[in-house]
């Protein structure tokens, strides 16, 4: 299958989000590699989604899981190959699949030969790819991310006497993007992977790639104006290609970062993602609502990108106090289940396994505006480990089958990069893809259907969005439209079964369609139209006028 | 469950929407459609910031000043939340407005039985009822009221003001006093506009049969306090700060007022008489917040007609008089009326013998008891005369020695009432 050739595409795609070391590994070392990867890509194509998104893969001292990048160039030889690599992305092509991969602009790992140079005297030529400074002064009131482990924004460099300035981690040493070279040569990097034929890139941490004084640091002029210049060469040289942002902040400061449709492509909508969550568990529609409410309008060739978990904490940084606190005791009653600012957990134990509530969510995920991404495993409910360190609870092995390290691999048990998931409820031995193929009323084979029951109407990645609001503030109705189709989609976001009332009467004489079990309803009059809903029970309705 | 028939079908799809809630407050019918909307903004600021994730809703029982009902968020200026990063995110929960529409004001018993309806199918766990006046006070008023019935399980929570020692003057000198000496609780504020109650509270009071009697009609948190206080239900005060005057030229006139206070009162002790007759002495209530306080800061006031009327009255009133009081405390009564208006005292054991004589008069029914009410109506005026003659340079403290007295006294004076209550009286035609 080749590659539809759309400028558009990242409109209409469904990411799969999945780190390689986690997936399948080939060599039996323990760790997930490329060609493990490339195995399992049918099962990616037969699941639906059409995009892969691969965490980073590169040469890495991993002590914050490959964002601490040593060698932009190349693959981390636990991985595989730069050869690996290229069969896997070829291979992934002929599927019709598009691979994303991560690019850390901001900053490098400690051990990168740049920062090592920058170090070794201040007369160095690459003295000035990072930022340094006499005192640990500069910059003050500018907040600290990684609250849990660090204490400052500056670290002591005693090689070269002097404080480096890092928004993450000690040691991650930000990449001075005042200095024209370090542009020239991330730019260089993202050649190296364009010209092999990736499909685009997450640009990790944008939000922070300038500091000025008198500022937070975070989302400078001047940073658009590198993220600008990035997307005109992208597009001069290597149109069709997409960037994705990850700016964790408010929608209307994150609108900032699809520019007039000449920076990101997609961004994340991240202060979306928990109020799905706080939805579900407050049974009221009101945190989505509210947020997208005041989401602003983008440019017609961007797209958001909306999520439930991903590799990070499920951040609560885009909430309020009031929000967090909540979330923290509905969510994460053990303190071992919260980090830095966010809860360390994946999509299925957060929702108590009840089936009911993840499909809801996925539900969700799959009908509102945006390009859905699902992180791997939660189609077929993988649990966590919250006594695994950092944030590696929801970085387990992907459970293929209930034999010998979950079919994920074939080396000793002992020596795999992460234990795991085996206790009697979200154990490999229960929840894993093999037993899960085996009946069409598995989560499985429901997110196959949702998937494909999604891909077959544009409507979804391309329509706009209307909210409904019936007084029963426990059902989340809205209109999708695209031209002449329309979609009514209608979710119960209670424990307890609903009646609800649509206003619907400027559809006067459609018909709604159940469009999983395609039965028709009765047709739209001009009475409010009366639903009921089982609980968390969700209903998409495409609507014809025949 | 609550018979809910009476309830509108509009209403009722409102209820519907709200589903179960944890605090239900609801504001009684006013004249001015803003004054309510002002009343609710208060409220919702209120469980905005005090009830942060109790699922809430606001009923407004309301005579002919529609407001928007529907389940979303209405607050009213917009403003956001304290943490600075809320981004106008003001609260977690949709806040409900519910409005129940009635042509024309409904009475005070109306709108209490479409609240505690209300309250019974929304399953609340506690409820406030506010006035518009006093509820726009601050935003702590409302969670002041609702604490103690949510929080803390009382079933009943009455008002604790601070008012100037002129204000209050009937609660001061009859419907204070009086309560508790007979009840034995010293409720200070029974007849308020605001309350709250539990949910077990409320249900039992719905399914009572008295809605249809005026006084419960008209004064229907006084009989909903007595059935808490002489029940087992745990009944608490609260302390809410000062007691707004009302506006000018609101309420009724003090014929009126008397009617529904007294005549209410008269008739809890005809409902409960069972509650008081044996029991003695008075015990406090529980009290959140500073006990109530009296402030004595100079007031102007304008008494002179107060004492022409009571000489009017008990002059003119002569032989319902005759009908309702001894004839040593009608003679007691004239005496003082001849007094002239500078020495003239009424003193506070007359006061309460005559009270308690009309009390057991209203029982034994010796005269229309409507009638009987409107009697007291001179008396009062030449009792207020006294007191604020007598005490116009009081200070506060003097003046809470001085209600502590009358409170004894009507104490020690409640053998006498009992012995009328239950003597057999000569009902003269």
């Amino acid at each position: 299958m080749a590659l539809q050739e759309d400028n558009l595409w990242y409109k209409d795609a469904i990411i799969y989000q999945l780190h390689v070391r986690t997936f399948c590994d080939s060599n039996g070392d323990g760790i997930g590699d490329f060609v493990g990867l490339t195995q399992r890509l049918d099962y990616l194509q037969e699941l639906g989604t059409n995009t892969i998104w691969l965490l980073p893969f590169y040469p890495s001292p991993l002590r914050d899981d490959g964002y601490d990048i040593a060698d932009y160039t190349t693959v981390h030889p636990s991985y595989g190959t730069l050869d690996d690599f290229k069969a896997f992305l070829t291979a992934a092509h002929n599927r019709g699949l598009r691979v994303l991969i991560e690019m850390v602009m901001n900053h490098t790992s400690d051990q990168h030969p740049w920062f090592q140079e920058a170090r070794s005297s201040r007369d160095n030529p690459k003295r000035d790819w990072y930022v340094w400074s006499d005192t640990d002064t500069k910059y003050q009131g500018v907040r600290i991310i990684f609250i849990d482990t660090e204490l400052s924004n500056w670290t002591w460099d005693p090689v070269s006497k002097s404080y480096y300035w890092h928004r993450f981690f000690s040691h991650q040493p930000d990449l001075n993007f005042d200095n024209p070279e370090v542009f020239e040569a991330m730019w260089e990097i993202m050649k190296f992977w364009l010209d092999m034929g990736v499909d685009g890139f997450r640009l990790d941490a944008v939000p922070y790639l300038v500091e000025r004084e008198g500022t937070s640091c975070e989302n400078l002029p001047e940073t658009h104006a590198i993220i600008k210049e990035v997307r005109k060469r992208l597009d001069q040289f290597y149109p069709g290609r997409m960037l994705l942002a990850e700016a964790n902040q408010w929608p209307a400061d994150v609108r900032a970062y699809f520019g007039d449709g000449d920076e990101f492509h997609t961004a994340f909508h991240f202060p979306l993602m928990p109020r799905m969550f706080m939805a579900v568990k407050l049974e009221d529609r009101k945190p989505i609502i509210e947020i997208l409410d005041q989401t602003p309008p983008i440019p017609e060739n961007c797209q958001w990108c909306i999520f439930l978990r991903n590799h990070d904490e499920l951040t609560l940084e885009m909430v309020t106090d009031v929000e967090r606190d909540y979330m923290y005791d509905e969510y994460a009653t053990d303190k071992t289940m919260r980090i830095n600012l966010g809860i360390r957990r994946r999509l299925a134990p957060m929702m108590e396994n009840d089936r009911r509530r993840i499909e809801l969510l996925n539900g969700l995920l799959m009908s509102m505006p945006g390009t859905p991404i699902v992180y791997y495993g939660d189609e077929i409910g993988m649990g966590d480990n919250i006594y695994l360190g950092d944030r590696n609870g929801v970085r387990t092995p992907m459970q293929w089958n209930g034999g010998t390290n979950a079919g994920f691999s074939f080396a000793d048990p002992e020596r795999l990069y992460s234990p795991l998931i085996s206790n009697s409820v979200y154990g490999y031995q229960v929840v894993n893809v093999d037993s899960q193929r085996r009946f069409s009323h598995s989560l499985l084979s429901w997110m196959k259907a949702l998937i494909k029951t999604r891909n077959s109407y544009r409507v979804f990645s391309r329509g706009t969005m209307e909210f409904l609001r019936p007084s029963n503030h426990r059902v989340l109705a809205y209109i999708r439209e695209l031209g002449n189709e329309k979609i009514l989609v209608v979710n119960n976001l209670s424990s307890s079964a609903q009646a609800v009332e649509l206003d619907v009467q400027r559809f006067k004489g459609y018909i709604p369609i159940e469009m999983f079990g395609r039965n028709l309803f009765p047709r739209f009059g001009d009475l409010p139209y009366l639903l009921t809903l089982g609980p968390y029970q969700f209903y998409w309705f495409r609507l014809r006028r025949i | 469950m609550a018979d809910e028939t009476f309830l509108s079908d509009d209403l009722l799809r409102q209820l519907m929407s709200v589903g179960e809630v944890d605090l239900l407050v609801g504001i009684l019918s006013h004249r001015s459609a803003n004054t309510v909307r002002r009343a609710a903004h208060y409220v919702e600021k209120s469980l905005q910031q005090n009830f942060v994730r109790q699922r809430v809703a606001i009923i407004s029982v309301d005579g002919g000043a529609v407001e928007d009902s529907g389940s979303e968020d209405h607050s009213g200026d917009g403003q956001p939340g304290n943490n600075s990063n809320s981004k106008g995110i003001t609260s977690l929960r949709t806040i409900h407005r519910v409005t129940a529409a009635f042509n024309g004001a409904p009475s005070p018993g109306l709108a209490l039985r479409t609240i505690l309806s209300a309250s019974d199918l929304l399953r609340a766990r506690g409820c406030a009822v506010v006035s518009p006046a006093t509820s726009s006070t601050s935003p702590e008023w409302v969670a002041n009221l609702l604490r103690p019935a949510f929080r803390d399980s009382f079933d009943f929570v009455a008002p604790l003001y601070s008012r100037h020692k002129f204000q209050g003057l009937l609660a001061r000198n009859l419907l204070y006093p009086m309560t508790r000496a007979l009840f034995g609780r010293r409720i200070r504020e029974l007849y308020s506009d605001e309350w709250a109650f539990s949910n077990r509270l409320g249900n039992f009071c719905l399914n009572e049969d008295v809605w249809h009697e005026e006084p419960v009609r008209s004064r229907p948190e006084a009989w909903m306090g007595i059935s808490a206080l002489t029940s087992d239900f745990r009944c608490c005060q609260v302390y809410l700060g000062e007691k707004p005057p009302p506006p000018d030229g609101a309420g009724p006139d003090l014929v009126e007022v008397l009617r529904q206070t007294v005549g209410s009162l008269f008739w809890l002790l005809e409902t409960h008489q069972q509650a008081w007759l044996e029991r003695k002495g008075s015990e406090p209530l529980p009290t959140f917040g500073p006990d109530h306080a009296v402030t004595a800061e100079s007031m102007e006031l304008n008494r002179a007609r107060m004492f022409e009327m009571f000489q009017t009255g008990v002059k003119e009133l002569g032989p319902i008089l005759e009908s309702i009081l001894s004839p040593e405390t009608l003679a007691s009564i004239q005496g003082i009326a001849t007094l002239d208006q500078h020495s003239f005292r009424f003193p506070p054991e007359l006061w309460v013998t005559m009270l308690y004589e009309f009390a057991a008069s209203y029982h034994h029914s010796v005269i229309n008891r409507d009638h009987l009410v409107q009697a007291l109506v001179p008396l009062y005026r030449g009792k207020i005369y006294s007191f604020l003659t007598e005490f116009s340079e009081a200070s506060a403290s003097d003046m809470e020695a001085v209600s502590e007295n009358l409170c004894m006294e009507f104490e020690r004076q409640k053998p006498y009432l009992t012995e009328k209550w239950k003597a057999g009286i000569e009902v003269k035609s």
